[in-house]
């Protein structure tokens, strides 16, 4: 899920920006439009797989989430906050994410991407939906912050 | 009493310049340090989901800049991985 620049060029821009190989400097959207031309840029650049979304420039997202600068959640199947991961990016910890569903659904596993995700909404989730492997194993003891 | 207000500035000027000192330590340099109080904390906030909260909707846009879904459409069969992040 695409939110609002941590390190743009006409805010707070650091040095590693300016030495990525990739040469990511953007300056903070103000208008919808150059937050999809980011995002569709990301996209490109890595070849993200995932399904992706953007937030709204009222930063809708962010602020029902905290997730600014960058943030990992779980939501279970009922609707409740399942993993609360921390902020960014100190406590920004893919594989803390990774281990907890590993340990409430068994192992994921991962196919290669076949292609860049649709544009559609109904494939454009901003999340990544992984099927429970073993749903017989019980959920960790609430690993979350 | 004039040199009790001459020692307080002194010792709060000090604390300030040790302050910012370890903060540009800490963030890279001086610039960084101010782009960190200046960007970054206004915008650092907790929140107060946790967990076993009602994860909160919201009106996600799609790459095509054009189509809106929600996070709940989303939600229901399986788990859902959010994660939060820009390009920078």
């Amino acid at each position: 899920m695409y939110v609002r620049e941590a390190h743009p060029t006409d805010e707070w821009q650091m040095k590693s920006n300016l030495k990525d190989k990739d040469d990511v400097c953007y300056a903070q959207p103000k208008t919808l439009e150059q937050r999809v031309i980011i995002a569709n840029d990301f996209i490109k650049r890595f070849k993200f797989p995932l399904p992706f979304g953007i937030d709204d420039m009222g930063n809708a997202a962010d602020n029902a989430y905290s997730a600014w600068p960058e943030r990992i959640y779980i939501i279970d199947e009922g609707g409740h906050i399942a993993y609360r991961g921390g902020m960014g990016p100190f406590n920004y910890k893919p594989e803390e994410a990774r281990e907890w569903l590993a340990a409430r659904y068994g192992a994921v596993k991962h196919e290669p991407p076949k292609s860049t995700p649709d544009v559609t909404p109904a494939s454009t989730s901003g999340a990544v939906a992984p099927t429970p492997g073993a749903p017989s194993t019980p959920a960790p003891a609430a690993p979350a912050k | 009493m004039k040199r009790l207000w001459k020692w307080t500035a002194g010792i709060l000027g000090v604390l300030f310049v040790a302050a910012f000192a370890m903060l540009s330590y800490v963030a890279g340099s001086p610039k960084d340090a101010y782009g960190m109080v200046r960007y970054a904390l206004p915008h650092m906030h907790r929140g107060t989901l946790k967990v076993g909260s009602d994860a909160p909707d919201a009106r996600i846009v799609a790459l095509d800049g054009v189509s809106r879904f929600h996070i709940r459409e989303r939600t229901g069969d399986r788990p859902l991985v959010l994660v939060f992040g820009s390009f920078t």
